[in-house]
């Protein structure tokens, strides 16, 4: 559904998006991570015909965002929440919708039955008269969302949707997100979330100027970190941990009575590195796969990167 | 041209407008000020103003109206532009499948019709108001003439129009809505300078001279417009308007 290649936007001496090749399915939801500065948000203008690319290529739907002629359709195909929210203070959130929608050639009956869906999935519909200079920034950020549904886009892009959100409305919106996987929808998401991204997205990629990596949150975590399993023991003997030390692929960790043991495949390493251990007289307790989070990967790549 | 775009833009933005007070005094007040004002000075002064001058000042009078034709856009403009800058709703709102001359003629309109209708409302009143005072001594209606259907129906739009294109210019620079009205006023001085000059008779506002002038206008118009359009691009206002 979106095709990029070699995607480019300079301004003056600064790239800041080199290179950008990357292909998101029909249905896919593909995070964006990066810090900031990292061309995420340049990179879903440009995907928008927001503005302008200095080289490379993109399709959307197969549709060349460099055309002026397509613009008009690309635009139609997307759903976009910028960072900020960037509603009309005045206007109420059933106006609102129905001010979109009308830009988006919906016709009036379906307006009126999409807002009403899209505003009481949010949670917004007790407050649809309401003008939004009243609402907090969680239901801003519900309306933006609802905002970017209202014509039914195949895809979404959605830019830090929950962005200086308190934990309950950026569960509202994460919760919705995920609702939305079911759609079939295709997503790109710019996240600063790593939990949010882990959770919601099919593949990630991290972006800092340029793509650093790029696959589903396991591909990356085993990718760079390998696997490794943590045994709890009733204590951890010199024997012990020369047998595990024998049974691993690289070098064990010794923390109190925990052991954690590089392996290369844990279905198959598992089993002999326990009865290993066992035999070297360790009474095992718990058996746990040791699991980096997406924080860590990310922490790594960016480090890396600098 | 997407014109349902244009209207639908135009329509959101006035009804927008409406419910801002400044907004809804300045359009009811100065046309109606200046409708039922002035031609209280020529009650009251009339019997000082020989009858021979009498249509010069009812004329320069009228011509106020085109001189408040470009005040009333600017501060509305202004609302619109910096005020949809200020609370980012322009991004939204450009991701559209609307284009950008439609969102620039949408938003022109707001703020173009309302200050239009009060004004020629206000106009309308004024002639009638003063034919009433001056009737007597003129022994005919002044109102309505070639010049002041020349002033009302030509001049005041093609005033509005300068000004709300100003007003685009301006308000690419600004950041706030205040700066963007005081920058934006600046364009009243030349309306100002040429209602001064039929006021002490410098200038007489005949036909010949109002169509000479209203053909400048109409220049200084496209030009603006061309510079307005070139301005108001999406890539610009997500790149540059700060």
């Amino acid at each position: 559904m979106i095709e990029i290649d070699g995607l480019t936007r300079r301004f003056g001496e600064v790239t800041a998006v080199d290179g950008l090749t990357l292909t998101i399915g029909e249905g896919e939801v593909f995070g964006l991570l990066g810090p900031n500065g990292a061309g995420k948000t340049t990179t879903v203008r440009m995907l928008a015909c927001l503005i302008s690319r200095t080289a490379g290529q993109a399709r959307i739907g197969g549709l060349s965002i460099g055309d002026p002629a397509a613009a008009r359709k690309i635009r139609s195909l997307i759903g976009l929440m910028p960072e900020e929210a960037g509603l009309f203070p005045d206007l109420s959130a059933a106006r609102t919708l129905d001010f979109y929608g009308r830009l988006y050639q919906v016709p009036a009956a379906l307006r009126a039955e999409r807002t009403e869906r899209l505003l009481t999935l949010l949670g917004l519909w007790d407050r649809r008269d309401t003008p939004v200079k009243t609402y907090s920034k969680g239901m801003r950020q519900r309306l933006a969302l609802a905002r970017a549904l209202i014509h039914d886009p195949p895809v979404l892009l959605l830019d830090e949707p929950t962005a200086n959100l308190d934990p309950e409305g950026a569960k509202t919106v994460r919760d919705f997100l995920t609702e939305l996987r079911n759609d079939k929808r295709t997503i790109l998401l710019n996240t600063h979330h790593l939990e949010e991204a882990s959770r919601v997205c099919d593949r990630v990629g991290v972006l800092a100027n340029r793509l650093i990596a790029v696959g589903s949150p396991e591909e990356l975590r085993r990718s760079l970190w390998g696997s490794a399993t943590i045994l709890q023991l009733a204590e951890v003997t010199g024997p012990v941990a020369e047998a595990a030390r024998k049974a691993s692929s690289g070098d064990v960790a010794v923390a109190g009575n925990l052991l954690t043991v590089p392996v290369r495949d844990p279905e198959h390493d598992n089993p002999e590195l326990v009865r290993a251990v066992v035999d070297a007289g360790g009474q095992v307790q718990f058996v746990t796969e040791s699991v980096p989070s997406l924080e860590d990967v990310y922490l790594k790549l960016i480090g890396d990167k600098r | 041209m997407n014109w349902r775009n244009v209207t639908t833009i135009a329509a959101k933005d006035m009804g927008i407008l409406v419910t801002r007070r400044s907004v809804r005094l300045s359009l009811i007040l100065l046309p109606l000020g200046v409708a039922v004002g002035l031609p209280q000075v020529a009650h009251f002064a009339g019997g000082g103003i020989p009858a021979g001058l009498l249509p010069r000042f009812l004329t320069a009078f009228l011509f106020f109206f085109a001189v408040i034709a470009v005040m009333l856009p600017v501060a509305i403009a202004s609302y619109s532009l910096v005020g949809e800058k200020i609370e980012r709703s322009l991004e939204p709102l450009l991701a559209t499948p609307a284009t950008d001359s439609e969102i620039l003629l949408g938003k022109g309109l707001a703020a173009f019709l309302p200050p239009i209708a009060a004004i020629w409302i206000g106009g309308v009143v004024f002639m009638a108001l003063s034919d009433r005072e001056t009737l007597a001594r003129l022994g005919h209606p002044y109102f309505p003439n070639a010049a002041a259907i020349l002033i009302l129906a030509v001049f005041v739009p093609l005033m509005a129009i300068m000004s709300v294109e100003y007003s685009v210019l301006v308000s690419a620079r600004s950041t706030d809505v205040r700066a963007a009205q005081q920058a934006g006023i600046l364009i009243v001085l030349p309306a100002v300078a040429l209602y001064v000059l039929a006021e002490i008779g410098a200038i007489s506002l005949d036909v010949a001279t109002l169509s000479v002038v209203a053909g400048i206008l109409a220049v200084v118009d496209v030009a603006l417009a061309l510079a307005s359009r070139a301005t108001f691009q999406r890539e610009e206002i997500l790149t540059r308007w700060t």
